[in-house]
């Protein structure tokens, strides 16, 4: 089981070395973008990123819902590693959207619906982060914070469907670049999108899987965060 | 007055340490303020529009409501958990029914709340409705989102440290949704045009919000 486990850390390692080097050489550069397209191809990363901090929303509500059917703490731990992981996929995404951003729209911020929606991720992810943080009891802690996943899972749909439709719909009328409209442009970019979301959900369930031991670790040593 | 300088850094320095070391207040106010800020400019940013116009009035009114609950509604469990009624309370309600008798308690005070605010706010600001009905429907429907949300987010803060900020932390995120929908609506009553899908899909997030309050609320109530 070991070894099977470390082939497929490896396998993932090349995986995730193909995805950049396709990204960045293989890859034709997307016409129709400021500086000749070269700089579209953050989208290679910058996409799976907030594909990432989405597996995140739901696999903590998730959790957090089997968490309080059955109390069990490994349940909690994995909504928890889920919401960091989700944290930091989602500030990458949004850096780097950004930036993205005021090279082709002239811009850092200029509350797109998409940007608003990961914004409002972070904030909830950090909100569940300050909740865990002010409550002393163990038991108390993962209830609550279990419980507030599963709202945040609930009001979710209106937050990524309605909110930024009626947003995009008052205040953008210049065309919100979207990934449908880039990837008709060309197979290879197509192949690599697929393929780095792919490697990158694998790189999110793999992390996921370690802060999960890590936790159980811990609380069989009686230390707990 | 050197012993009263030294005595004064003292403090200071004794606040900063421990402050330091949990680094709670710092975190929670910090992200009070981060998420104020992306409420209120994205109220006024993307779903505002035009300074000045009845949108930018619109979000503004319930900025207003927003802030006023979260002042207010937090004292819907912290009041129990501090005078040490919540033990008696979970001895003798059922958690479902606590639930719905706070949530309307919540909603009656927000609505009478309503009903002297936006009054005032729409005198003040000299703002004509145009179709006053979409509005009653716009802020009772709003109101009961709000209540709902509320309801459910204070007790999970009144078992926690530093509610009062940990509260409107908390509560932004999950109401965003109705606030978006909320201020569209309000645009559109003002503006005399008409409510479309709006109002199904508030009455959507009131109902989905209820119904995960009365399914968490009795894990969220009792140890």
């Amino acid at each position: 089981m070991h070894a099977v486990k470390t082939v497929l850390a490896w396998g993932l390692w090349l995986w995730i070395a193909l995805v950049i080097a396709g990204a960045l050489w293989w890859a034709p550069p997307l016409t129709g973008f400021v500086g000749g397209g070269e700089s579209s191809r953050i989208v290679f990363f910058h996409v799976p990123m907030a594909w990432n901090a989405f597996v995140a929303f739901i696999i903590a509500g998730v959790a957090s819902a089997m968490y309080l059917k059955g109390r069990a703490p490994r349940r909690d731990a994995a909504a928890k590693a889920a919401v960091e992981l989700g944290l930091v996929f989602g500030v990458l995404a949004t850096v780097s959207g950004s930036i993205w951003a005021r090279i082709e729209w002239g811009a850092f911020w200029n509350w797109d619906p998409r940007q608003t929606t990961i914004v409002l991720a972070l904030l909830f992810y950090a909100a569940y982060l300050a909740l865990r943080a002010a409550v002393a009891d163990h038991e108390t802690r993962r209830r609550l914070a279990a419980g507030y996943a599963v709202l945040g899972l609930v009001v979710a749909p209106f937050l990524f469907f309605i909110a930024p439709r009626i947003a995009a719909f008052s205040l953008h009328p210049e065309p919100v670049i979207n990934t449908e409209g880039e990837v008709k442009m060309d197979p290879a970019v197509l192949a690599v999108l697929v393929s780095g979301s792919t490697a990158f959900t694998a790189l999110f369930f793999w992390v996921h899987s370690l802060q999960c031991r890590l936790a159980a670790v811990a609380r069989r040593n009686g230390l707990e965060a | 007055m050197s012993s009263w300088l030294a005595e004064a850094a003292a403090v200071f320095a004794k606040d900063w340490r421990a402050e330091l070391r949990t680094r709670f207040a710092l975190n929670t106010l910090g992200l009070f303020a981060v998420a104020t800020l992306v409420v209120v400019s994205m109220a006024l940013g993307p779903i505002g529009g035009a300074p000045n116009g009845p949108s930018v009035l619109s979000a503004v009114l319930w900025l207003i409501l927003l802030f006023a609950a979260t002042a207010g509604l937090p004292r819907l469990f912290v009041a129990e958990e501090e005078t040490h009624t919540a033990t008696a309370l979970r001895l003798s309600a059922t958690p479902s029914a606590l639930f719905g008798g706070k949530l309307a308690y919540g909603l009656t005070l927000l609505v009478a709340l309503e009903a002297i605010t936006t009054p005032l706010y729409l005198a003040m600001v000299q703002l004509p409705v145009a179709s006053p009905r979409l509005l009653l429907a716009v802020l009772l429907l709003g109101a009961v989102g709000l209540a709902a949300a509320s309801t459910l987010v204070a007790v999970m803060v009144a078992q926690a440290r530093a509610r009062g900020t940990l509260f409107a932390v908390l509560l932004f995120p999950v109401l965003v949704p109705l606030l978006v929908m909320a201020v569209a609506l309000t645009r559109q009553a003002v503006a005399g045009e008409p409510a479309n899908v709006g109002l199904t899909q508030l009455v959507l997030y009131d109902a989905s919000v209820i119904v995960a309050g009365l399914m968490l609320f009795p894990a969220m109530w009792n140890p």
